[in-house]
């Protein structure tokens, strides 16, 4: 098996500020990563070049070997994506909303509508795939954008904070789902939250001030430094 | 799935939240409310009734599609600068879709709208002046085509704020002050110092009326026109429609060309 996500010698500027420095990373096909660092660290940064929704300075970005930067649709094909908290258009209701999405990547008809709806189910939002978004909460827009990632099957899911907004039932709703897909995709994901990450993620890459740390199995990482948490304080300079 | 398709799909969402929201009936409120206004006001204030000539009153209603151009700018504003200001294009931007039919999408979504107020609009004029004339004079449609033309140079030039503003309201405001104030007084100074004023875009808004007639025929349409004030209209030298079409052309595309350029280079961080 090859690489899902490979980052090249990234650097991010924005201004003066350097938050990305010659980043390195592989993300192995099918495996769930963990992108952990404190705020400002560079997660967000690394995760919004690979969605496209930045440039970087320099250095390269590949979703399953398709240049980023050179060829965005292609790579954005490959991908679903939650980044910060999903923002909605106001005037859509849920079903409109997956089902722009879905056209604008190829899908149509019967299966569109099935997959509508199967997804609306698996996010608990049936009571509401009929209202207009703008009455929703933070919690239930967060349930929508993980809709939206997982429509169109994608091998790739980039996540930035899933759970942030949800309750705890949410929470731990949301962490199986991403579990479920985990399974059969490869998912790249960053958050604050260590516990979360221990579930679902294999392996962690610990970032700060836009540099590569520790990229490890969480399991090697405990066994050097006790804990997760005392490996992340650590290596973050907290401890 | 080709280019063409993605762009139907653009289009038909970015339109489905156009007709949801209430800024599109209150455009054509306002629109209604300016020709009911026209057709209650000047057969009270006129001495005589509606003017003689069918062509000065169809020119007095065109006031209604002028306002429902204007809409433009409320339809637009926030087509580039909303999608960052409310960060809706962290998801809309992760679509494997080009930039440029986003842009394109939103900006021919807003267009039908318009289209559709101005069909509106006119077909109330054309009501009115067959119910009051019992005719509809011809040029109805090239004033008709010139709204929807004003319409698109309103839209690019709106697109061309919201690509430049960080948010969606600077980007109205920006717009409005530029059609209605910078251009307004741009066009007044032109004209009274007899210079040229084609290219001014509120030039292209007067075209509307102005295929019934002239500045001067439309105040001899009121009855000898304003005294002393037609010494004054006599300075204006209303621009060909022809010169008129030209100035719109140039907002239309080089308000669209900047827009895009400009939103390409922004990034959603």
């Amino acid at each position: 098996m090859g690489d899902s996500i490979v980052i090249e010698n990234l650097s991010r500027y924005y201004g003066k500020f350097l938050a990305l420095d010659n980043l390195s990373l592989r993300v192995p096909e099918k495996e769930n990563i963990g992108l952990l660092g404190p705020n400002g660290a560079g997660k967000s940064t690394t995760l919004k070049i690979l969605c496209g929704l930045i440039q970087p300075t320099s250095g390269k970005a590949y979703i399953d070997g398709i240049d980023v930067v050179a060829h965005p649709e292609q790579a954005l094909s490959r991908i679903g994506a939650i980044i910060e908290t999903p923002e909605f258009y106001s005037f859509l209701t849920p079903v409109d909303t997956l089902n722009y999405f879905g056209q604008l990547r190829g899908m149509k008809g019967e299966p569109l509508n099935k997959r509508v709806k199967e997804l609306i189910a698996l996010v608990g939002l049936e009571k509401w795939s009929k209202e207009k978004i703008g009455k929703f909460s933070r919690g239930m827009k967060q349930r929508l954008g993980l809709a939206q990632t997982l429509l169109h099957d994608p091998p790739v899911l980039i996540l930035d904070e899933p759970s942030l907004g949800l309750d705890p039932r949410g929470v731990v709703e949301f962490r199986e789902i991403i579990k479920g897909a985990g399974k059969e995709k490869t998912v790249f994901f960053a958050s604050h939250q260590l516990v979360e990450v221990t579930q679902i993620c294999s392996k962690v890459a610990i970032i700060n001030n836009g540099k590569l740390l520790a990229y490890d199995s969480i399991t090697e990482l405990e066994k050097k430094y006790q804990t997760l948490e005392l490996a992340y304080l650590k290596l973050t300079g907290g401890v | 799935m080709s280019d063409f398709e993605k762009l139907g799909v653009v289009i038909k969402y970015e339109f489905l939240k156009h007709i949801r929201r209430a800024r599109l009936y209150i455009i054509l409120g306002i629109a209604l409310l300016a020709e009911a206004l026209v057709l209650i006001l000047v057969p009270t204030l006129m001495t005589g009734g509606f003017p003689d000539n069918v062509k000065v009153m169809a020119a007095l209603l065109t006031v209604g599609p002028s306002m429902a151009a204007l809409g433009a700018v409320f339809f637009a504003g926030d087509a580039i600068a909303g999608e960052y200001e409310s960060k809706t294009g962290f998801l809309l931007f992760t679509n494997p879709i080009k930039r440029i039919l986003l842009w394109s999408g939103k900006y021919l979504a807003g267009f039908i709208a318009i289209a559709l107020l101005m069909i509106f609009t006119y077909i109330i004029i054309a009501i009115s002046l067959l119910a009051i004339y019992q005719e509809v004079p011809i040029e109805i449609f090239k004033s008709f085509g010139l709204a929807l033309f004003y319409a698109a140079a309103t839209l690019s030039t709106t697109f061309f704020f919201s690509a430049l503003s960080k948010g969606s309201m600077g980007a109205t405001i920006m717009t409005l002050v530029f059609v209605w104030v910078i251009c307004g007084i741009l066009e007044s100074v032109l004209a009274l110092t007899g210079n040229p004023y084609w290219y001014v875009l509120s030039a292209g808004g007067d075209s509307i009326a102005l295929v019934y007639g002239g500045m001067e025929q439309m105040m001899s349409g009121f009855g000898g026109g304003f005294g002393g004030g037609s010494d004054m209209l006599n300075m204006f030298k209303s621009p060909t429609l022809g010169m008129a079409a030209w100035g719109m052309t140039i907002y239309f595309v080089g308000g669209f060309i900047a827009s895009i350029f400009l939103a390409k280079r922004r990034q959603l961080s």
